[in-house]
């Protein structure tokens, strides 16, 4: 080995060594947080290094991670993380920025007991409610910049809709619980969650999304939707009362009134193979127009024609092609009109015809 | 073509700007991009008069100039410029396509623009958000309102938005340099 190569070896050593020792002087996390919170909070004290005040602090056994203050400095927030077992980091600087909520309490304050006891405590709400076993517990604000202290939120399997919130005081006493509804949150007793007496119902299963499969013809509806007009009408089974009708090169979408509740409006999208899909079933908007407009009620005949035509109808956008094209009532309650809005590598064009197909105005956006 | 050329270049001053990027304290300072350089080739494509509806340098340097197209005054051009190539002219697509008139008013002419001034600003900027380490995070003019003030006059702002690892900031000048305002997070 040359005396260089031996060199480069020494330097290489004296590095790794070098970084070791840096290493070897971070204080470590304990290998079981939740079992060693003295130990966790002296650890992150070391790290720190400074008097602190705390935003916020997640807790749990995997992970723990803390917003801090420099009191000394308040224009310093930093973000300092800990492993089990690891070494913790150098904290990483947080931009004043990115600071929603300055709510907090001095480092001496915080009570990571207290977080590890109301953890355990969400975890058997959870178990006897139904709900996810939270993974961990977080001290801080609340999305308003109230209410600072610990708090889980549950979630479950069972519904995807199903959420309750449980928090505590920062010292881990006064629990309080919401569950969330249609209409907002709601309080539930907390000695009733730990008794297992609200549990998550289970929500009803969807059905599967009406389908029809594709018949292996490629389209772009620009060219023509009178044939998919018909298949999705056999597949409603009703003439269809349309709110909106919108067209694609390679989609057509189609807001439908139900035939048998004219307050439901179903979406329906034909892909360019031809798969017909419902997509979704919505209520109409309460004051809205939600006056049904049928084929007749529109130049369907001509509409292909009328969207082909509509580049020459702005002259200034000689390049331009069409982008897509659509079909409803003008203004709140007016006819049924075609849009067809125009591109080209400068800007938007609009060209609107009426329900006879005559045009009613051309010009760029 | 020449004479008229350096005769525009004398007047935009952009001979300086290449001392001005040296000019700087190296430790903090900008990568300032080469736009004596940018506007030689420009003015050779487009000829002069340039309105310029836009000037933005990016974090690396990169310039994307929108100027008014002389032939046709209702359309606007992008050109860029990277260290030294020039690329152009790409069309800009605009949502709602401006009026002439709203144009020709928007536009700057190129030789309204003191480039000279740009290295003393980028330290005011600095200076002023008191953070002297910032780096910049694009350096923009543009005719609009001032966040500092009222205006409806729609006057060329010059905007340095900087950051640091805590903060960000923005400083709004007019084109003698002076501030409009001042912005930290």
């Amino acid at each position: 080995m040359s005396t260089r190569t031996e060199l480069r070896h020494g330097i290489a050593l004296a590095t790794l060594c070098s970084l070791h020792a840096a290493a070897s002087d971070a204080p470590v996390a304990p290998v079981h947080p939740l079992e060693a919170t003295a130990a966790l909070k002296a650890a992150f004290a070391e790290r720190i290094g400074h008097p602190a005040d705390v935003l916020a602090f997640d807790l749990g056994e995997h992970y723990a991670r803390a917003l801090v203050q420099n009191v000394a400095a308040p224009d310093e927030y930093d973000e300092f993380a800990a492993v089990p077992g690891q070494p913790l980091e150098p904290g990483r600087p947080k931009k004043v920025g990115d600071i929603d909520c300055r709510r907090k309490i001095p480092f001496a304050a915080l009570d990571l007991d207290a977080g590890a006891r109301a953890l355990a405590q969400a975890r058997t709400i959870a178990a006897a409610n139904g709900y996810k076993t939270p993974e961990s517990i977080s001290l801080g604000a609340d999305i308003f910049c109230r209410d600072f202290g610990w708090r889980a939120i549950l979630t479950s399997d069972a519904d995807d809709d199903a959420m309750l919130q449980v928090t505590w005081t920062p010292d881990g006493t006064l629990p309080k619980a919401q569950e969330m509804h249609e209409d907002g949150w709601r309080k539930v007793d907390v000695t009733r969650l730990l008794a297992g007496g609200a549990k998550v119902t289970p929500a009803a299963p969807k059905p599967p999304p009406k389908t029809v499969a594709g018949d292996g013809r490629t389209r772009d509806f620009l060219l023509g939707i009178e044939a998919d007009l018909a298949r999705v009408q056999a597949e409603v089974g009703a003439p269809l009362g349309f709110r909106h009708i919108s067209i694609g090169h390679t989609q057509l979408s189609l807001d439908v009134y139900q035939p048998a509740n004219r307050k439901r409006v179903s979406t329906w999208l034909v892909g360019d193979d031809g798969a017909i899909k419902l997509w979704r079933e919505d209520d109409t908007i309460p004051f809205d127009c939600n006056k049904p407009f049928a084929s007749a009620d529109f130049p369907l005949a001509q509409l292909a024609d009328l969207i082909a035509e509509a580049p020459a109808q702005i002259p200034s956008m000689p390049q331009a092609e069409v982008k897509d094209a659509a079909v409803r009532r003008s203004g709140f309650c007016g006819k049924p009109h075609v849009y067809i809005k125009l591109e080209d590598d400068r800007g938007y064009g609009n060209v609107e015809y009426d329900e006879r197909g005559r045009l009613v105005s051309a010009e760029i956006q | 073509m020449a004479k008229t050329l350096a005769k525009i270049l004398l007047a935009l001053g952009v001979g300086l700007m290449v001392a001005g990027a040296g000019a700087e304290p190296a430790a903090a300072d900008y990568g300032w991009p080469n736009l004596a350089d940018f506007l030689q080739q420009l003015i050779g494509k487009v000829g002069a008069p340039v309105k310029v509806y836009k000037l933005e340098m990016d974090r690396d340097g990169k310039v994307d100039l929108w100027i008014q197209q002389q032939a046709h005054p209702d359309l606007v051009d992008s050109w860029e410029y990277d260290h030294g190539r020039i690329d152009g002219p790409i069309p800009v697509k605009f949502d709602h396509y401006p009026s002439v008139a709203a144009l020709d008013y928007h536009v700057i002419e190129l030789t309204m623009i003191d480039f000279p001034r740009l290295p003393a600003m980028l330290a005011t900027a600095r200076a002023k958000l008191g953070l002297p380490d910032a780096r910049v995070v694009y350096i923009k003019l543009e005719r609009g309102d001032s966040s500092g003030f009222f205006s409806v006059t729609d006057t060329p702002i010059w905007t340095f938005a900087l950051d640091g690892p805590r903060h960000d900031g923005r400083v709004e000048f007019d084109l003698k340099g002076r501030v409009l305002d001042v912005d930290k997070d």
